[in-house]
């Protein structure tokens, strides 16, 4: 009955599965660590649910990669900063900046939007004039915006900060002066007869693209290399503009998509592997910490204990989960630790009754026999002689319990039922869900979180697995 | 007398789950006020909709506002909410274990009955046809693989199926269903995503049934996919145990044809843990067809659940049918003991 735990290593990295299993689970611990060591804790309240760290992205998008399969040529999201000017001319008083931001655009579709943001705009008097244009393959220049920040307020002294806080963010494709600027740009170069209503919904097209003759307005891509050029003007040599960025927004994002309220699938998934982790091993460590106590206090004491706790473990053990699980979070609220509380409340019994009929069998050996004749107190007998001998079992059941709790939590997730401050792997799932990505295809959405609680639901079963040779010798001379 | 002594006493057990059940769910809403904020919520909004109705008629806004306090007292007293929650809830529970479930507020059953038990008689036998057909299904498989693979112990299918296994296990039901809409559905569109029927309803009995055979292919295969791996794995761990015991030797050297021993001398003596690993599995997937059937939008027991837990919660409508859950548990496990009886004649003469 005693087995070392190096021997139980050995046995279980002889197999395969157990091989594969204990990579799965370095692999991840690793990401775990790595998300632990870089995310904030707060990342659910903080950044996840907070639309405006999003709002750059494009919506509900596939991942970068698929632009590998044949056939599919997706535009590419581009995010273009500077913080450094590329040019600066003084004459006087007068300080005039540019900032350069060149982006390619090597494709038959257009952007999905176009965005311009900037902040820090530091000015002692005066405020400055800033203009944004687009220069095109073609050599010509559209002027898309000028604006100028609201001067000194009442009572405010210099220097006067704006944008600081706030950064001040355009979506250029949706606004009607960008559109304006944009029609009259196609009447001059091109000879057509647009207005600005004519061009609404085609703000973007019209930027990177060339009309196509007739009746409606329509473009052609034209494709090469573009740049945002940004000049600003100030008053004064002391004035400064902390950073600019322009958004080509694409119709592919990052490793992973993002989802319709354009958040980035890849970050969100990487914070669900310490969480799965997390909830698995925390709530089966509870349930075989309780499940192992009782059971050795009910083999070892007998009488009326036993009787006691084996009918509350009957009838613990017949009640349906899933339905008191969702009973109690709806009354009691979505807390991940009133989740796990609940999940081990209703899941000790399989393993007291288990360890019950162990203890039974280990009580009447003789080591515990000479344990008790020496004059040793029951507490010490149950702790220190009988509980070491069931280790093992308590071990295995223990990784076998975990993947249970993994695909418990993600299934009350699915049913929109997780605790809203942290995402899971199963929350992701249920919002794709809802929105009906899996009736439109955003494969992108639906198909990594499901697989990821697979992956690690299926590390624990391999180990399990793997360690049952080592509980049951019968099944480890067969191989 | 021992089998009536041993069948009692799980009877019992059983019926104690039932109650400790029905107590647990009537004091979290009452000791967490959860009861006493819907009650309240309820009586507040059929106020508004008298004062609505009334206010046109009534001339006299005093009048009116008496006669409201006078209708909202009487509600306070109908709904029990005068009194602390553990004076009105005995009331319900006694209730429940009657099976008077009380009205829906919201949920109908086709024909509108806003009867609990109306709705639920119609959506029982949609669960029943899922679950009993995915049990079969995987009863066939998982006894003939399982037993299969105890034969060959360690060999390549072996591991491939205990592998399958795994995977089996470690999928979610739900997540296996969406893959399916996903691939069967969405891309090659050979099978409906979700709903009982196509709309409209084909005419004809035979029609109409194979419709719904249709409509029902996907969520029992995604039961079967979840369910039949984990029950497989434990058909061939415990005939290989019983494989291994001396009586099998013996029945060996005493020279008997392999197929003999195995049904005479394995698979009888593995029967009894076999058939509580089945009902083990339906147990399971009784708990599965909750998110299978909010999937597959099947009208069943488990998708009348997410209804009354999604939205505005109807306090009875939950109770009501986690009790129904619970029962629907409790009566598959004492069919288990009956069987389990049946087959170990240890048990039967103990």
């Amino acid at each position: 009955m005693n087995i070392k735990f190096s021997d139980a290593l050995k046995v279980i990295v002889s197999s395969h599965i157990g091989k594969a299993g204990l990579m799965l689970l370095a692999f991840l611990v690793g990401v775990s660590i790595w998300v632990l060591a870089t995310y904030p804790l707060d990342f659910g309240t903080k950044e996840w649910s907070n639309p405006t760290v999003w709002a750059d992205n494009p919506k509900a998008v596939p991942p970068k990669w698929v632009n590998l399969l044949p056939g599919t040529d997706r535009v590419a999201h581009s995010v273009l900063e500077s913080d450094t000017p590329d040019d600066v001319r003084t004459a006087g008083w007068v300080k005039a900046e540019t900032y350069l931001m060149p982006v390619s655009h090597d494709f038959d579709d257009f952007p999905t939007f176009l965005s311009f943001t900037m902040n820090d705009v530091k000015f002692q008097g005066r405020p400055p004039l800033i203009t944004l244009s687009l220069a095109r393959p073609d050599g010509t220049t559209v002027k898309l915006l000028q604006h100028v920040p609201s001067g000194a307020r009442d009572g405010e002294t210099a220097p006067i900060i704006r944008y600081e806080q706030t950064p001040f963010r355009l979506l250029l494709s949706a606004d009607q002066t960008v559109r304006a600027a944009l029609a009259d740009f196609h009447n001059e170069q091109y000879g057509t007869d647009y207005n600005e209503r004519d061009l609404r919904g085609l703000g973007d097209q019209a930027a990177f693209g060339v009309p196509i003759p007739g009746d409606e307005a329509a473009f052609e891509s034209l494709r090469g290399d573009y740049e945002f050029v940004v000049d600003i003007t100030f008053a004064s040599t002391e004035d400064s503009l902390g950073s600019v960025k322009a958004v080509v927004g694409g119709d592919v994002f990052g490793g992973m998509g993002t989802d319709s309220q354009g958040r980035d699938l890849a970050v969100g998934l990487l914070f669900g592997f310490p969480v799965a982790l997390f909830i698995g091993l925390l709530a089966s460590t509870l349930t075989t910490t309780i499940g192992t106590s009782l059971g050795v206090v009910s083999g070892y004491m007998g009488g009326w204990v036993d009787t006691a706790i084996q009918r509350l473990s009957d009838v613990v053990a017949n009640v349906p989960l899933l339905p008191i699980l969702i009973f109690m979070v709806i009354v009691l609220g979505s807390n991940l630790f009133l989740i796990i509380l609940v999940l081990v409340a209703f899941s000790w019994p399989g393993l007291t009754i288990l360890i019950r009929s162990m203890v039974l069998q280990l009580r009447s050996g003789q080591l515990i026999e000479a344990t008790q004749a020496l004059g040793a107190s029951k507490t010490r007998i149950m702790i220190r002689h009988i509980f070491p001998q069931t280790a093992p079992f308590v071990f295995a059941q223990m990784i076998f319990f975990t993947p249970a709790a993994i695909l418990a939590e993600a299934g009350l997730s699915f049913l929109g039922l997780g605790d809203p401050s942290i995402p899971t792997w199963g929350q992701i799932l249920e919002q794709g869900f809802r929105t009906g990505a899996v009736y439109v295809g955003y494969w992108w959405w639906v198909l990594p979180p499901g697989l990821l609680i697979v992956l690690t639901a299926m590390a624990f079963v391999l180990i399990a697995l793997a360690i049952e040779p080592v509980l049951n010798p019968r099944l480890r001379t067969m191989r | 007398m021992a089998l009536v002594r041993t069948l009692g006493l799980r009877a019992a057990t059983l019926l104690g789950v039932l109650l400790t059940v029905l107590v647990l769910l009537v004091v979290t809403l009452g000791a967490s006020g959860f009861s006493d904020r819907i009650l309240t919520a309820v009586i507040n909004e059929e106020i508004r909709g008298l004062r609505t109705s009334q206010a046109t008629q009534s001339r006299n806004p005093d009048a009116l506002e008496a006669a409201l306090e006078v209708r909202r007292a009487e509600l306070i007293e109908f709904y029990g909410l005068d009194r602390a929650w553990w004076q009105r809830m005995p009331d319900t529970v006694f209730r429940v274990i009657t099976l008077d479930l009380g009205e829906a507020r919201t949920l109908r059953s086709s024909e509108g009955s806003r009867k609990v038990s109306d709705i639920v008689l119609e959506r029982l036998p949609n669960t029943a046809l899922l679950l009993t057909s995915s049990l079969i299904i995987t009863a066939v498989i998982g006894m003939a693989v399982g037993v299969k693979m105890a034969t060959r112990v360690g060999s390549k299918i072996d591991r491939t199926v205990s592998f399958g296994a795994a995977i089996s296990f470690a999928l979610p039901a739900w997540w296996t269903g969406i893959l399916l809409i996903l691939l069967l559905s969405f891309t090659f569109n050979i099978l409906p995503s979700g709903g009982m029927y196509s709309t409209p309803p084909p005419e004809g009995g035979f029609s109409r049934f194979f419709d719904l055979l249709k409509h029902a292919l996907l969520p029992i295969i995604t039961l079967v996919l979840v369910s039949v791996g984990p029950y497989l794995y434990s058909v061939r761990t415990m005939t290989l145990n019983v494989a291994q015991e001396d009586h099998v030797l013996v029945a060996r050297a005493k020279g008997l044809r392999e197929g003999l021993v195995m049904r005479q001398h394995i698979l009888r003596v593995a029967a009894p843990p076999i058939v509580t690993g089945l009902i083990l599995s339906l147990v399971g997937s009784l708990s599965g067809s909750i998110l299978v059937e909010t999937v597959f939008n099947w009208n069943g027991m488990g998708r009348l659940y997410f209804e009354a837990v999604a939205g505005t919660p109807d306090e009875g409508l939950i109770v009501a049918l986690t009790f129904i859950f619970t029962l629907m548990y409790v009566v598959a496990r004492f069919v288990l003991e009956v069987l389990y009886l049946l087959l170990d004649p240890r048990v039967r003469y103990a």
